[in-house]
């Protein structure tokens, strides 16, 4: 369980102050998948920056768990599993010693680290390129390799930023039905996307995010109805108040 | 998870990654062993060569009025001097280096010399240039020679014992001057090249992990782990700093034993274990200032190519105190030992030449060292704790 209580971020740039985030909050429950739904820069990456305890709130509030990042960031990390935007994987390293790597920063035992990275490339298909230097991977399978790294700790919450990007339709959909096993295994999983197909496809609860505010929250069924609207694709342009992002 | 298990954890990934770059990794490892011995061994039998081959070989003279002193020619043909005519402008070919010495015999020459008068006899050279310390010796020294004989004949012709003139025999050989700046120059640059190989041996594996890392996007994920940053950023130091000492390891090995197989000046340099020993301990501090600064700077770089742009520089800062030496050669005093490069610079000396180092010398030296270096460590451990550090894009 995922709690963000309007939080705001600002960076100083040479600029000026640029606000990335001015006040967004939603929650995000066990056994659910919520989306973050927005434009290119609406704020979305920096939200889930903050989640992640990779950046400090200016203000508001966050809690996983019941835990404050801002207490206790070690126990924090611990309950996430995170696709960050950035998802470089070491190029001369192989699948398996890529994510052992970060079992073993995570603490985890030679034995369990090997039982997880069993179940993950089970999970994800990966058998085949799991001895293999990473280099040259296609970015499916370097997202591949990214998500069971950072899943590899087994953690209860799940935060992943555009993880379908860059991705074909087969890749796409197989990681569509991980997703929803995640979910079923009563994970919280928070997803970010600009494309609301994606969105519309895969998650339980949408929360819409443009130019640094929550602008609309609830199911598909909800946002129809705050709108009027009939079609999700409507709704999504009246409240962002552009078509932004209807393009895949 | 403690910070010792994620230090070791880094630190096996960074080298287990470094290890696969073969490439990278032999000109780590390798370049240091195979240019010490190269120097070493190289300078010197050059240095001989040319010191032979210029003490061996007929020496050729261009002479203005050599008709002059007939005598003095078939003298010099017999030290291996031939007497040739000169050119038309003869100076101005000394100064053109087409010539590396003349001589001209004045005038007055022949009447002197049969009044028993002092005969005028110039040595023509060009003192700018460093190339013709020997000839030059060698036609003083045969001109020498030739008066001595002649005073020493006229003498006897007298009735006097020549050796009274001659209080003192003092006896030079050209070559001590070809040593001598050999030694020099050894002296110069040992330190200077086991300085950089210390204080930069670990660059290639800091690069790719601090900046290399952070333009690959690598970064970000690890930074969300539970790993300490502190304990992150240490592994990669420790990492670079094993590899480092390898690299220096294999350097001082070549230099023991090019020195062994060397002649002159590099044999009398003290490469016993305890001195290999010695130069390690002097060096490591060096080692650990080098990789944190650049952990520093790397980590503060936007890109990679800035990161490595910082290493034109670095790779002067070693220099400046040799040079500072070689203008301006100063007493050792102790508050030398304080003073980063020129500290490492003094010990290595002292070492090599197998003199003394007193304890406060070494309390001093590694005090300040070692602190440099723990400063630069804390500011590397502080950079990766800014929140800036983690966002590649």
């Amino acid at each position: 369980m995922i709690i963000a209580q309007d939080l705001h971020k600002q960076f100083k740039t040479r600029t000026g102050t640029v606000k990335a985030v001015s006040g967004v909050g939603f929650q995000a429950h066990d056994g659910q998948i919520t989306g973050l739904l927005g434009p290119n820069g609406a704020g979305k990456t920096t939200t889930l920056r903050m989640l992640y305890t990779l950046m400090q709130p200016d203000s508001g509030h966050i809690e996983v768990d019941g835990i404050d990042p801002a207490r206790d960031p070690m126990a924090v990390r611990r309950a996430l599993g995170v696709l960050p935007d950035a998802r470089g994987v070491y190029k001369r390293l192989t699948a398996r010693e890529n994510i052992a790597y970060f079992a073993r920063l995570h603490g985890l035992s030679a034995q369990r680290t090997a039982e997880r990275i069993a179940a993950l490339s089970d999970a994800l298909d990966m058998g085949e390129i799991l001895d293999r230097q990473t280099e040259g991977f296609s970015q499916g399978q370097r997202t591949k390799t990214a998500i069971a790294r950072a899943l590899v700790h087994d953690p209860r919450n799940v935060i992943l930023d555009e993880p379908t990007n860059g991705l074909d339709v087969m890749t796409t959909r197989a990681m569509r039905q991980f997703l929803f096993g995640l979910r079923d295994q009563g994970r919280c999983v928070i997803f970010s996307s600009h494309i609301m197909q994606e969105v519309a496809a895969l998650c339980d609860r949408i929360v819409i995010i443009a130019k640094g505010q929550v602008v609309a929250a609830g199911t598909a069924d909800e946002l129809r109805a705050q709108t009027g609207q009939s079609s999700l694709e409507e709704a999504f342009v009246k409240v962002i108040g552009s078509e932004e992002g209807l393009e895949a | 998870m403690n910070a010792l298990a994620t230090i070791w954890t880094v630190l096996c990934k960074e080298l287990r990654d470094i290890s696969r770059d073969r490439r990278t990794l032999a000109l780590t490892l390798l370049l240091g062993p195979l240019l010490f011995p190269a120097i070493i061994l190289g300078m010197g039998m050059l240095a001989e060569k040319k010191a032979r081959t210029q003490i061996e070989k007929e020496l050729e003279v261009p002479t203005i009025g050599a008709e002059r002193a007939p005598n003095l020619v078939s003298f010099l043909r017999t030290q291996g001097i031939r007497v040739v005519d000169a050119p038309e402008d003869l100076e101005q070919a000394i100064r053109d280096q087409r010539v590396e010495v003349g001589l001209e015999i004045g005038e007055e020459f022949a009447e002197a010399w049969h009044a028993g008068r002092p005969a005028l006899v110039e040595v023509l050279v060009d003192r700018s240039q460093r190339n013709n310390d020997i000839p030059v010796g060698r036609v003083r020294g045969a001109l020498e020679a030739y008066s001595s004989q002649v005073g020493a004949l006229r003498l006897l012709a007298r009735g006097v014992d020549p050796s009274v003139v001659q209080a003192v025999s003092p006896a030079t050989r050209d070559v001590a001057t070809d040593e001598a700046r050999r030694g020099m120059l050894l002296s110069m640059i040992l330190p200077y090249f086991l300085l950089i190989t210390a204080f930069l041996g670990g660059a290639a594996l800091v690069l790719d992990a601090t900046a290399g890392e952070r333009e690959r996007q690598s970064l970000e994920p690890l930074l969300a782990t539970p790993a300490g940053r502190g304990a992150i950023v240490s592994g990669k130091i420790a990492a670079a700093c094993l590899l480092g000492l390898v690299s220096l390891l294999l350097s001082l090995l070549a230099i023991k034993l090019s020195a062994q197989m060397a002649t002159g000046v590099a044999r009398q340099m003290d490469v016993s274990a305890l001195s290999i020993a010695k130069m390690l301990f002097v060096l490591l501090p060096m080692l650990l200032i080098g990789t944190s600064l650049l952990t520093l700077l790397a980590a503060s770089a936007k890109s990679l190519k800035e990161a490595q742009s910082h290493m034109s520089w670095l790779m002067l800062l070693p220099m400046i105190p040799t040079l500072v030496l070689m203008v301006n050669p100063v007493k050792i005093q102790s508050w030398q030992f304080a003073v980063p490069f020129l500290a490492q610079n003094q010990m290595l000396l002292r070492v090599i030449r197998s003199e003394p180092v007193s304890a406060s010398e070494w309390g001093i030296y590694l005090g300040c060292s070692l602190g440099l270096a723990l400063l630069l460590w804390v500011g590397a451990v502080l950079r990766y704790r800014q929140e800036k550090l983690a966002i590649s894009t």
